[in-house]
C-alpha cells in the first residue's frame, strides 16, 4: 500500500507541476493568440486592422520575457536544486559628483532618481541576455509546453470522453486518463534540461563579464600604480634629494672653514655623516617598501621567513622550499603576509601566527591564522578589500574567516601554471 | 692584515680599498660576482674579508652564498658581510656554524672608519660583529620581548651591546662605565636569563642568540 500511496502522491505532484510548466511555457503564446482572436473579431476587411493586436502582443511578449526566464529558473530551483545563472548585467555604482550632478556611468541626471531609471533602462535595453531570453521564450512551448501540457491534455480528454454516451468515447476517455497518470511523475522533468541548455549565460556573455571584470581591474592597477609613483616621488623629494643637497652645502662650507676654523670644520663633517647615514636609513625603508631586499635575493619563502622573524608576533612558517613564482605574484603575496601579520598584531592584539605557504598544481596557497580577537570584515575601501583586488589581478582570491573573539584565518589563492 | 674585497660596485669598491689601505691592511685580491669571491676566499686564505652580498651574475644573495660556501671548506674563515640592508635571517644563517669570525654590518658603518676598522680586526680575531640594526630587530621581535621582560633598561642596552659582539672592556666604553661593573651587569643578567656566562666574546654572542631563538 505504502509504494502505491507515494507513487500517487508524486503523480499528484507530477501533474500540478505539469499544469504549471505548461501554464508558464504557454504565457507568451497565449498572448499571442489573445492578439489573433482580437483581430479576428475586429475584422472588418480592413487592411490595417492588425496593427493594434500586434503591436499589443509585442509588448505583452517583451514584458513578459523576462519574468517568463525568472519564473522557470526559480522553479527548475526548487524542484531540482539545479541553480541556473542569470548572467544578466550588474548595474554600476551611482555617483554624486561635485558639481552636484549624478553619474551612473553613461549620464548626467539632476537626482539620483533620474539617474538609477536612466542606468535600469539602458542596462534593460542593452544587456546581451535579452536575446538569449528571447530565443528561450520561443522555444519553451515547443519543447517543455508540449511536453509538459500531456497530463493535463490527458484528463482533458478523459473528462471529455467518459461524458460521452458511445462506448468508443469512453474508451478513449479511459485510455487518456491511463496516459496522464502514467506520465504524470515525469513529463514536467523535460524543463530541467530545456532551461540548463538555453537558459544558461552564453558564451558571448560570459566573454561580455569577463572584459567588464578586467576592465575595472585595469582601472584599479592604474590608479594604484600612479598613486604608488606618486608617493615615491614625494618621498625622494622631500627626503634623500634634499638631505644630498644639505650634504653638499655642508661640504661646501667645510672646504672655506678648513682654514679658518678648523674646530667647526670637523664639527660640521660630523653632521654631514649623521645626515648621510639618515638618508641612506630613508632610502632603504623607501625601497622595502617598493620591493624587499630579502624578496630579490631569496624569492617569497625566506621573505615570509625574514618577515616572520622581524614581526612583533611569535610567527611559525611552514613552507615548501621551491616555488618558482613569477615576481609579481610573489611580491603580491609577500605585502598580502605583511599586511596579515600587521592587522593581527595591530588590529586583531594577537600573539602568535601561523604562515604556510604551499603550492600544487593548480597555483600557490598561502594560509595565514592568528591566535587574535577576530572580527576582520572585508568592508570595500578597507585594507582586507585592497588585498583582495591587489590579488584579483592575478586571478586570485581571498577567503577570510574571522568571527568574533577569533581566531582569524585568511587563505590567499593564487593560480598559476603547473611546472 | 691581508684582505680580500668582493664587491660588485666599482666605486664602493675602490673606496674599501683607499681606506682599508689608510689603516695599513693589504688587500690581496679582489672579486666581482660570487664565484669569483669562493675561488679568492678559498685560494688566498686571508686573515678577514669584506663581502658584499648581492653580487652578480643573478644579483641575488651570491656574496652571502659564497661567503658560507667558504667557511664550509674552511671552518670559521673570517668573513665580514657588508649590505644595503640587514635580515635577522641572514644574520642566523652566518651564526650558525658557532665557528666566529664573523661580522653582518651595513654599509653605512664604513662612515665611522674606527669603529668599522675595529669591528675587521675583532672578526679576524674569531670574534663577532653584529649591526646594532640587527641586533635592534633581533632584541625587539615578538618572542624576544616577552623573554626580556624581566631585564632593566641598562641591563638590556648592556645585551645589546653584547650581542652586537663587543667586549665588555668596549660595552664600559660605550656606555661610559668601568668594566668591573659591566661585567657585574652580565653576571646578574645571565643568572636572570639562565644562560651560561662564558667569557669567549663569539661564545656569549651565541649564547645570547641562542636563548633569543629558543621557541
Amino acid at each position: 500500500m505504502g509504494w502505491r500511496g507515494s507513487w500517487l502522491a508524486r503523480a499528484g505532484v507530477g501533474f500540478v507541476r505539469a499544469c504549471v510548466v505548461t501554464g508558464v511555457s504557454l504565457l507568451v503564446p497565449a498572448v499571442w493568440a489573445a492578439g489573433v482572436v482580437l483581430w479576428i473579431w475586429w475584422w472588418h476587411g480592413d487592411r490595417w486592422s492588425w496593427i493594434v493586436p500586434f503591436l499589443w502582443a509585442s509588448i505583452g511578449t517583451i514584458a513578459l520575457i523576462r519574468p517568463v526566464c525568472q519564473m522557470v529558473r526559480s522553479l527548475v530551483e526548487k524542484w531540482t536544486g539545479t541553480v541556473i545563472p542569470g548572467g544578466y548585467r550588474e548595474p554600476g555604482p551611482v555617483t554624486r559628483l561635485s558639481t552636484g550632478y549624478w553619474w551612473n556611468g553613461h549620464s548626467y541626471e539632476r537626482t539620483s532618481r533620474d539617474a538609477l531609471m536612466d542606468q535600469r533602462w539602458r542596462l534593460r535595453w542593452s544587456d546581451p541576455a535579452n536575446r538569449r531570453d528571447l530565443r528561450f521564450v520561443g522555444i519553451i512551448p515547443f519543447t517543455a509546453g508540449v511536453v509538459a501540457a500531456v497530463p493535463p491534455a490527458g484528463v482533458a480528454g478523459a473528462v471529455l470522453g467518459l461524458l460521452q454516451p458511445s462506448p468508443v468515447a469512453r474508451l478513449a476517455g479511459v485510455l487518456c486518463a491511463v496516459v496522464a497518470v502514467g506520465c504524470a511523475p515525469y513529463a514536467w522533468r523535460i524543463i530541467e534540461p530545456v532551461a540548463a541548455r538555453f537558459l544558461r549565460p552564453s558564451p558571448a556573455m560570459a566573454l561580455g563579464e569577463r572584459i567588464d571584470e578586467l576592465t575595472a581591474q585595469r582601472a584599479d592597477t592604474t590608479v594604484a600604480q600612479a598613486a604608488e609613483i606618486r608617493r615615491i616621488e614625494r618621498d625622494l623629494h622631500d627626503g634623500a634629494q634634499a638631505r644630498l643637497v644639505a650634504l653638499g652645502m655642508s661640504l661646501a662650507t667645510v672646504e672655506r672653514l678648513m682654514r679658518t676654523d678648523p674646530d667647526q670644520a670637523a664639527e660640521l663633517l660630523r653632521e654631514a655623516r649623521a645626515g648621510a647615514a639618515t638618508s641612506l636609513t630613508e632610502l632603504r625603508d623607501l625601497v622595502r617598501g617598493i620591493n624587499p631586499p630579502v624578496l630579490t635575493e631569496r624569492g617569497l619563502v625566506d621573505a615570509v621567513r625574514a618577515l616572520a622573524l622581524d614581526s612583533q608576533l611569535e610567527t611559525a612558517v611552514s613552507a615548501e622550499e621551491r616555488l618558482n613564482l613569477d615576481p609579481p605574484i610573489e611580491s603580491a603575496l609577500y605585502f598580502g603576509v605583511a599586511e596579515l601579520l600587521t592587522n593581527a598584531a595591530k588590529h586583531a592584539r594577537a600573539t602568535r601566527a601561523h604562515v604556510s605557504v604551499v603550492r600544487d598544481e593548480t597555483g600557490v596557497v598561502v594560509e595565514v591564522e592568528d591566535d587574535g580577537r577576530g572580527g576582520a570584515d572585508m568592508r570595500t575601501g578597507g585594507g582586507l578589500d585592497g588585498l583582495r583586488r591587489r590579488l584579483a589581478v592575478f586571478d586570485g582570491t581571498l577567503e577570510v574567516t574571522s568571527p568574533k573573539g577569533g581566531p582569524t584565518h585568511v587563505r590567499m589563492m593564487v593560480p598559476c601554471e603547473s611546472l | 692584515m691581508r684582505i680580500v674585497v668582493a664587491e660588485d660596485l666599482y666605486l664602493l669598491r675602490d673606496g674599501m680599498i683607499r681606506l682599508l689601505a689608510a689603516y695599513g691592511h693589504e688587500v690581496v685580491a679582489t672579486a666581482t660576482t660570487g664565484p669569483e669571491t669562493l675561488d679568492a676566499l678559498l685560494k688566498w686564505r686571508p686573515d678577514v674579508s669584506v663581502v658584499d652580498v648581492r653580487m652578480p651574475p643573478t644579483q641575488s644573495d651570491e656574496g652571502l652564498k659564497a661567503a658560507l660556501a667558504a667557511r664550509r671548506e674552511v671552518p670559521g674563515l673570517p668573513v665580514l658581510i657588508l649590505s644595503q640592508h640587514v635580515e635577522q635571517l641572514y644574520a642566523r644563517e652566518l651564526l650558525a656554524d658557532g665557528a666566529g669570525g664573523v661580522g653582518y654590518l651595513l654599509k653605512e658603518s664604513v662612515f665611522d672608519a674606527d669603529q668599522f676598522a675595529d669591528a675587521l680586526e675583532r672578526v679576524a680575531r674569531g670574534g663577532t660583529a653584529m649591526d646594532p640594526a640587527v641586533i635592534t630587530k633581533l632584541l625587539s621581535s615578538g618572542s624576544s620581548n616577552r623573554r626580556l621582560d624581566g631585564l632593566t633598561e641598562r641591563e638590556h642596552a648592556v645585551l645589546a651591546l653584547m650581542a652586537e659582539g663587543l667586549s665588555n672592556q668596549a660595552i664600559g666604553q660605550r656606555l661610559f662605565l668601568s668594566e668591573s661593573a659591566i661585567s657585574k651587569y652580565t653576571t646578574t643578567m645571565f643568572d636572570k636569563l639562565g644562560i651560561n656566562n662564558d667569557d669567549h666574546h663569539n661564545r656569549r654572542v651565541q649564547a645570547v642568540l641562542t636563548y633569543l631563538n629558543k621557541a
